[in-house]
Parts: structure tokens; C-alpha cells; sequence
């Protein structure tokens, strides 16, 4: 029956990966040999190539760590399908020394996993950087695991970081922070207000990684010879009439959002739940004395570059207000407003 | 004029002693005409010529005037240009002496802790280094506000930043950049150790090394004799000091089901020793040279 599932939840895998990342991917997975794969046609139909795939990780007697592995790999190279939540952890004032055993983090992590919950698959992958990627099928009390709808979770030993991707299955949160919080030896686990698909945008912000320009001596490239956006070669007839204001708005964005790459979110939030505010005395809802709710969304492919452009295309003010500018310093794409 | 009018009206040529006399009139004031013109043209020749003579005066004026002044330039260029070229010395001079400071500057990074001002305050680079490698450069930007602040940096998440700022960096910033540099070099130097255990001495490992963020707990099987019959043994090191790269916990256990040999309990707590007085990579390279003098051994 495992075994069913297992060629199952393979063949489903196997069926998502792309033909052009075909070969790597098995490649990382290494499960079928070399010489299996010598042996498939990967010229042919994709569904043709999977059946033989398939038939090859049922000679190997694929087992569904093996499936599960396969998936962990799917989804580290594709992660941008799916939108992950950051953790916050905290110990408690004078810990000791964390020394973190990689094997004991995943038997502990496993264990009060199953303890809670019976039905429950869990499976692991080193990854770069002293990383581990672990993927959770959740099942009930009297339910199977769900293969086709795992979470997945990505811990950095040593840090008080967690990211998960957005499981449906919300009720299982308070069961996986647990998990987590014991097992790497910390108190307290809180989810941020941060969310993105982009996995290693998230890990930028929060390890304070995306600003990594640093003035030294060695450095070749003078920082004062900076074009200002203003076309040198531009015929000397034209004049720029504002064209003091545009520097001061260049080196107003050039001073909050730096020089470097902005970490990559799709967007950001804000509700508003404040009292209404009016210069102009009385009026229907300066009598008000509910506040107001809505909720303003800020969409684009690259939401911090697009911020960082308003100012010098002319669409906005420079200064841009704080609430924008503050979203990769405070770790945060979610706001709410109130009234202090 | 006259004349000519009156014969032509006529029709006919006038004949008489009047139009003779007439005649010799004309050709009297023709021949004094003839007579006043190279007077004339005398008197013009002579004014031109003592305009020549002025002209050429003039000419010969100026001509004396422009050698003057070229003479004056001349002399006051042949005045200037010494002191041109004690300028470029000069300026060559400074030159040198600029890129020299520069290059001091650059080379400050080898000292460990170099800095370089910013508009904001002071951009600090911690160098670190192990047993005399150079190895990775981390920094950390300083905002001089009246309570100091880091405006960005590149510590690694593990590296307990905060703390240690919570700690120093209202008070000391000195104290606060020494002991930074203490846990990144202790860092760097236990890196450095396992990665150098990982891909120099691989051949010794029975599995792969495991380790974390710090690398402040290194667990591993290994064997003395990478092709020798002995069975492995297992080692456990932990660094709980985490500004020193020798170990303060080690235990190197037996795997094997049967008691230990004399011998070979003797090897197990040698290598305990071992592990505790130096650092990693030196141990396997001690393991790989008395590989290297049993060979020896065998051979004489």
C-alpha cells in the first residue's frame, strides 16, 4: 500500500518537473543510477519519459522517503510557487551556549511531531549553509497523511529564524511552532507580519543581508561619481529647469534605499483602523466616534524597486512616507494602523 | 569744346583768320596742358614718393617695436619657466606621497581591524585570520550618533551581535570592536578547521562531518589509518567558549560491540588528548604522518 503511494506521489513529482530541469533534478535526487538513466530517452513525449522513469524507481523499490525526498527537491527549486511565512524565535535572558546537533534538532523535531499526532510524515534535506529543509504531510486522528499537500519548513541552525510555506491547514501552526521551538531549543515562537514567495528576499531582510556595500579604502569605484539619472551626452541647448530639486530627490532615495539590489516582495499591506481626521470643524463624520476600517494594498513584481523609482519618475514626493520606506529595516509587509 | 560745336553746326568747316586764330587757341592750350601735366605728374610723384618714404618709416617704426616686445616676452618666459618645473616636482612629489598614504591605508586591513570614515560615521572591517591565513573580512558600519548605532552590516545571523552591543557599544566602542573581533576570528579559525578536515583529510572520514552554523559542535567517524584494518572511532567536539578555537568538550567513543584492547583504549584517550591540545587538521595530519612512518617502517 505504501508502496503504491509512494510510486504515486513520484509519478505526480516527476510529472511537475519541467523537461528541461528533467535531468538535474534526478541527478540531485540520486536515487536511479547512472546507468539507468543512460538507459531512458529523454527526447521522447513527457509522459511517455514519466511511465519509464516510473517503472525504473519501482525496480529501485522507491519507498516514499525516497517520493518524499524527491518532492523536498521539487520544491527548493521551484519555492517561488509557494508564498512562505517567517517565525520569529526568542530564548529566555542568560542561555546558555546553543550548541545545535543537527541530529538531534531532526529526532527531536520528528518525535513531538508524532507524539501529537500519530498520522504524520516527516522528512528531511541538508541544505547549503547549515540549512535543513523539512517537509510535513498532515494527517489527522484518523486520517492518513495527506501526501499531496505537505508544509514545508526551512530552519538555519543557530538562528532565531523559521520559514514556512502558507499551509492550508492552519490548525496544525501551533503544533509545527511548538515542534520547532523545542527541538532548537528556544521559548517563545511568534509569526512576523512578513510574507513573500520569494524565499531568499525573506532571508535577506530578516538576516540583515540585503544592504552589503561597504565603504573602504580598497574600493576602486569612487562613490561621489554616481550618474545622477541625468543624461550627460544630452544636447547642451536643453536645460533642466527643475534640475536642483531632481538632484535633492536622487539623493534623498539614494539615502533611504541605498545603492543595492532591494530584497524582492510582491507586496504590501496596511490597515487603516483610525478615527477620522479634519482640518474643517464639524461635518457627518468628525462626529464619528467608530473609527474607520479599510485596507490599502500595494501590488507589483518587484514592490521595493517600483517604491524606490516613484520619487525620481515624478509620481511621488521625496521623502516617501515612512510606512513604505520602513518595510525591509522593520521586517515587515503587514501593517496596522491605529490611532495611539 | 565750343569750338568743335560751332564747326559741326555749321555744316561746313569754317575758313578765315578767325577759325585759324581759333584753331591755334586750342592747340595752345593743348600744348600747356601738355606742358603742366609731367608737372603734375612731378608734384604727385613727389608726394607719392615722400609717402613711400613715410610709410616705410612707419613700417620700419613697428617692425623695431614688435622686436621689443618679443625680446621683453622672451626674457620674462626665460624668468617663469624655473619656476614652472619646481611646481611639477611638487606636484609629482605629493602625488607620490598621497599614493603612499593611500597604499597604508589599504594595507591597514592586515592589522585586523581597519576603518575607513563615512559621511555617517565610521565604516569598521574586522580581517580575520588563522595560524596565518588570510580568511574572510566582515563589517560594520557606525553610525557616531551621541548613542553610537550600527547603521548595517555583514556579521553573520549567528554571531550574537546584539548581545554583544547591548553589552559595549554605548559604553566602549573599543571593548565593542575587540570583542567582535574575538568571537569572528574564533569563528573563522573553527571553520576553517572543518572545512579543512572535510576536503583534505576525507580519505580518514567513515562518513560525512557534521556540523552547525558555529561550528561550535563537529561530531564525526573517523580512522587513525585511512586503509588500516582498525575500526573507527567517533569523536564529539564541543566549543562552548565560543572565542577560542580548540575545543573545551571532547569524547571520542569506540563503536564497535567487543571491549576495547589496551592498545587501542590507550590510542582512544591519546586521541582525546589530541583533539583537546590542537587544533583539528593538525591532529589528521599527525595521523597521516605516522601513516607515512609505519609505511617507513615496513619498508627498512
Amino acid at each position: 500500500m505504501r508502496r503504491e503511494l509512494a510510486g504515486d506521489v513520484g509519478r505526480r513529482t516527476i510529472l511537475k518537473i519541467p523537461m528541461t530541469e528533467m535531468m538535474t533534478i534526478l541527478k540531485t535526487w540520486n536515487f536511479l543510477s547512472e546507468n539507468q538513466l543512460q538507459t531512458v530517452n529523454f527526447r521522447q513525449r513527457k509522459e511517455s519519459l514519466v511511465q519509464d522513469l516510473v517503472l525504473l524507481c519501482e525496480e529501485n523499490r522507491a519507498s516514499l522517503k525516497d517520493a518524499a525526498l524527491l518532492d523536498i527537491i521539487y520544491t527548493q527549486f521551484h519555492r517561488h510557487q509557494k508564498v512562505w511565512d517567517v517565525f520569529q524565535m526568542s530564548k529566555g535572558p542568560g542561555e546558555d551556549i546553543d550548541l545545535f546537533d543537527m541530529e538531534q534538532f531532526k529526532s527531536s523535531f520528528k518525535k513531538i511531531l508524532k507524539r501529537a499526532l500519530k498520522n504524520v510524515t516527516v522528512s528531511f534535506r541538508d541544505a547549503e549553509e547549515n540549512a535543513v529543509w523539512i517537509r510535513i504531510a498532515w494527517g489527522t486522528q484518523y486520517r492518513k497523511p495527506n501526501q499531496y499537500k505537505p508544509a514545508y519548513v526551512v530552519y538555519y541552525s543557530q538562528t532565531p529564524y523559521a520559514f514556512t510555506s502558507s499551509s492550508q491547514l492552519k490548525s496544525n501552526l501551533p503544533l509545527l511552532g511548538q515542534a520547532l521551538t523545542i527541538a532548537s531549543k528556544h521559548h517563545q515562537i511568534v509569526k512576523m507580519d512578513l510574507r513573500s514567495r520569494y524565499l531568499d528576499s525573506l532571508k535577506a531582510i530578516v538576516f540583515k543581508q540585503y544592504n552589503q556595500t561597504f565603504e573602504t579604502h580598497n574600493s576602486t569605484t569612487p562613490l561621489q561619481e554616481r550618474s545622477l539619472g541625468l543624461d550627460i551626452n544630452m544636447d547642451s541647448r536643453i536645460i533642466h529647469e527643475n534640475k536642483i530639486e531632481k538632484e535633492r530627490v536622487q539623493r534623498v532615495t539614494q539615502e533611504i534605499f541605498g545603492d543595492y539590489p532591494q530584497p524582492r516582495l510582491e507586496f504590501a499591506q496596511y490597515k487603516l483602523e483610525t478615527k477620522f481626521k479634519s482640518d474643517l470643524n464639524g461635518g457627518i463624520l468628525a462626529e464619528r466616534e467608530e473609527p474607520l476600517r479599510c485596507l490599502v494594498k500595494f501590488s507589483s513584481p518587484h514592490l521595493l524597486e517600483a517604491l524606490k523609482s516613484l520619487a525620481p519618475a515624478g509620481i511621488a514626493d521625496a521623502p516617501l512616507s515612512p510606512l513604505l520606506t520602513c518595510i525591509p529595516n522593520k521586517g515587515m509587509n503587514y501593517f496596522k494602523i491605529r490611532d495611539k | 569744346m565750343e569750338l568743335a560745336n560751332t564747326l559741326s553746326q555749321d555744316g561746313e568747316s569754317r575758313r578765315g583768320v578767325l577759325a585759324h586764330l581759333e584753331r591755334l587757341e586750342t592747340q595752345v592750350s593743348r600744348c600747356r596742358k601738355k606742358l603742366e601735366e609731367p608737372q603734375s605728374a612731378q608734384a604727385v610723384e613727389s608726394a607719392l614718393g615722400t609717402r613711400i618714404h613715410e610709410l616705410r618709416r612707419l613700417r620700419d617704426k613697428l617692425r623695431a617695436e614688435v622686436k621689443q616686445h618679443q625680446a621683453r616676452v622672451k626674457a620674462s618666459t626665460t624668468n617663469v619657466e624655473p619656476d614652472q618645473t619646481l611646481e611639477i616636482t611638487e606636484q609629482e612629489f605629493l602625488k607620490r606621497k598621497r599614493e603612499n598614504v593611500k597604499a597604508i591605508l589599504q594595507a591597514y586591513r592586515f592589522t585586523g581591524i581597519s576603518g575607513k570614515l563615512t559621511s555617517r560615521g565610521v565604516c569598521v572591517c574586522i580581517g580575520t585570520a588563522f595560524e596565518g591565513n588570510l580568511l574572510d573580512s566582515y563589517f560594520v558600519d557606525l553610525v557616531m550618533q551621541k548613542p553610537p548605532q550600527i547603521h548595517h552590516h555583514s556579521i553573520p545571523v549567528f554571531i550574537p551581535l546584539e548581545e554583544i552591543s547591548a553589552k559595549y557599544l554605548q559604553t566602549n566602542i573599543q571593548h565593542f570592536l575587540f570583542t567582535l573581533c574575538e568571537y569572528l576570528n574564533a569563528y573563522s579559525g573553527r571553520k576553517y578547521q572543518a572545512d579543512r578536515l572535510q576536503s583534505d583529510f576525507a580519505a580518514f572520514l567513515a562518513g560525512p562531518l557534521q556540523r552547525n552554523s558555529l561550528c561550535n559542535l563537529l561530531s564525526f567517524t573517523y580512522k587513525a589509518e585511512p586503509e588500516g584494518q582498525s575500526f573507527p572511532f567517533c569523536a564529539r567536539l564541543l566549543y562552548k567558549d565560543l572565542t577560542t578555537t580548540l575545543p573545551t568538550d571532547v569524547t571520542v567513543t569506540y563503536q564497535g560491540t567487543d571491549a576495547l584492547s589496551t592498545t587501542r583504549e590507550e590510542q582512544r584517550a591519546a586521541h582525546e588528548n589530541l583533539f583537546f591540545t590542537k587544533p583539528l587538521h593538525q591532529v589528521f595530519t599527525s595521523f597521516a604522518s605516522k601513516g607515512d612512518k609505519l609505511d617507513m617502517s615496513l619498508v627498512s
